[in-house]
């Protein structure tokens, strides 16, 4: 399981994350929500060492992550960052065979084991026939599922993902959570995402941690965290929170004025 | 497109195995050729001819063998690392900084080969490490296209050749030795400096093959490469260096070939792609053609004169570079660097 214990970040002086403790169960899909700004990518990339920590700790099933070689780290975390950039003259198989890195030997290459991952994990994202393919002329939503197939081939049980749905028009929104949800049921995985929408993070979700301002007002299972006044807290928001069809509906009321606080 | 990435390879290696004999036969006539082939074979001298085969032409051929293809593989590496279309040895800093130390230690301290040698592997490091710092100085952090590193890289290697300039000028009785070797000559006199420096060279391009996949992940940036499982700092400042020495004993040997390290990355990556794995070896054998095909030239296109393949390499690559300054820079919408 993943963990962070009173965990507190800074980019230089200025402080993003303070005295975070937050438990991941494993096997769930837990969503980062809150307003701008308010430390959710900066939660993920403490969590991989990319942010001086000046407090706390991350734990993986108990161990301090800062004492992991990165090369350990990632045959059990993946990141996916929230901006991706592909050089160009690259194809989707090179990117996914480069995913497995950590796996092969010093100077080494994949497996036949590695291959067959990488074919079945093209099948699971849906993009079998763009193996050849650069993947600077792969859509907008054939790209993003393209770099979900690199967290996936990388094979760990927890995957980091930073707003994977950003820039994705509604359709692909849903195809690509439908896609995480299905790493978690299937396949067992521990998924931290970070989101912006309510209502995809009360669709897809478990579990769910709110931020604001660097610091957990809230953090638990989607259906007992998720409440008016919780949001309100958190994102200065009157909304109105009802079930449908088994899960919670967001639906916030207008202010009324533009210069609103 | 794997079976594309093949091809090319095997191309190149096919370009290869045609440029290297064209660039040791050319010339002969004819009927010498199967009695040249047989010397070349048995090692074995028997006529005039054979001898300027086996002492001029495959020293000149292995040099420039080692030459270009050091030059390209590093260039690539250092188009990757700093993410800079510009980027190569000759743009850095890092041969103008060899040639300054090897020319000095010859004259100033009477340093014999072994030891001049070693002052451009120093002089090497030095030009490149006065390269950043002076882009630093200049506030790279602000120029994500990284142009002041190339400018910097400019400055830098008019200080430094004005340097060796200044010292070739300050002593006329040996300038003579050194003033067709800092413009880049490929001789074959320069065939024992080969044999004293080879394995720095072949080190290198040893731990770049190694560092092929973490440095290709380095080209998604530092985060994506750290969370695949790469050391990023430890595998950036390895390949940098394997580069930069790698550069500096081929300067050691046959003074700078400008050119080669810029030209050749960007002709192999549209058809090799920008991962090392691939774009290393296609590199390595089309530098090693690109630098034979040059010295060809330098040899036989001004007869009777032959020029140093320096100024050749200079003249091409001085047309490629506004080229490809024109392409990511000038034009319209330019691409993004590497």
């Amino acid at each position: 399981m993943l963990e962070t214990r009173q965990l507190s970040a800074a980019y230089g002086s200025t402080a993003v994350l303070s005295d975070v403790s937050i438990r991941f169960p494993k096997g769930r899909l837990t969503a980062v929500v809150g307003p701008n700004g308010c430390g959710k990518s900066s939660l993920l990339k403490a969590i991989m060492g990319f942010l001086p920590l000046t407090g706390g700790d991350v734990l993986l099933d108990g161990e301090p992550v800062a004492g992991i070689s990165r090369k350990k780290l990632a045959r059990r975390i993946a990141y996916l960052p929230q901006e991706c950039f592909c050089p160009d003259y690259m194809t989707l198989g090179e990117l996914i065979e480069l995913a497995g890195y950590a796996r092969y030997s010093l100077g080494g290459g994949p497996t036949e084991r590695d291959r067959a991952l990488y074919r079945q994990v093209l099948e699971t994202v849906g993009l079998s026939d763009r193996a050849g393919f650069p993947v600077n002329k792969l859509s907008g939503g054939q790209r993003q599922r393209a770099w979900i197939a690199m967290v996936l081939a990388q094979d760990t049980d927890v995957v980091l993902m930073d707003e994977p749905v950003n820039h994705l028009d509604m359709k692909y929104q849903f195809a690509v959570l439908e896609l995480v949800r299905d790493l978690v049921e299937t396949h067992g995985k521990t998924v931290i995402t970070v989101l912006h929408d309510l209502n995809l993070t009360t669709a897809f979700a478990d579990e769910v941690v709110l931020l604001r301002a660097g610091t957990c007002i809230k953090a638990g299972p989607v259906a007992e965290t998720i409440t008016s006044r919780a949001i309100e807290d958190v994102f200065g928001l009157k909304t109105q929170i009802f079930p449908r069809d088994g899960r919670l509906v967001c639906f916030p009321e207008r202010t009324g004025s533009a210069g609103a606080s | 497109m794997m079976e594309r990435r093949g091809l090319f390879l095997s191309l190149s290696g096919l370009l290869l195995a045609l440029v290297l004999p064209l660039h040791l036969f050319f010339g002969f006539s004819p009927a010498s050729l199967p009695g040249l082939a047989l010397s070349l074979v048995h090692f074995e001298v028997n006529s005039y001819e054979d001898a300027v085969l086996l002492f001029q032409r495959l020293p000149r051929s292995v040099i420039a063998v080692y030459a270009g293809s050091i030059a390209a593989a590093s260039g690539f590496v250092l188009q990757s690392l700093v993410r800079n279309p510009l980027a190569s040895p000759a743009t850095l800093g890092v041969n103008s900084g060899a040639a300054l130390f090897l020319v000095a230690a010859a004259l100033l301290l009477d340093a014999d080969a072994a030891v001049q040698g070693l002052a451009a592997l120093a002089g090497a490091i030095t030009g490149f490490l006065a390269c950043l710092a002076v882009a630093r100085f200049a506030g790279r952090r602000n120029d994500p296209r990284g142009l002041s590193l190339i400018l910097s890289g400019a400055l830098v290697s008019m200080l430094f050749t004005g340097m060796t300039n200044a010292l070739l000028l300050s002593d006329p009785a040996r300038r003579a030795d050194f003033l067709s070797w800092v413009t880049g000559n490929i001789n074959h006199v320069y065939i024992d400096r080969l044999a004293m420096f080879w394995w720095i060279g072949a080190a290198a391009v040893l731990v770049l093959l190694l560092l092929a996949r973490p440095l290709t992940l380095i080209l998604f940036g530092e985060d994506k490469a750290a969370s695949a499982g790469v050391n990023v700092p430890l595998v950036s400042r390895a390949a940098i260096t394997a580069a930069v020495l790698g550069t500096g004993s081929a300067v050691a040997v046959c003074g700078p070939i400008g050119f080669v390290g810029l030209v050749i990355p960007h002709i192999v990556r549209p058809f090799a792609g920008n991962n090392l794995v691939h774009a290393l070896p296609a590199s390595l054998l089309c530098g090693a053609s690109a630098c034979l095909l040059a010295d060809l030239l330098a040899r036989e296109a001004f007869q009777p004169f032959v020029i140093n393949t320096g100024l050749v390499t200079d003249l091409v690559g001085g047309i490629v570079f506004i080229v490809i300054v024109k392409r990511f820079y000038l034009s319209a919408g330019s691409r993004e660097a590497a």
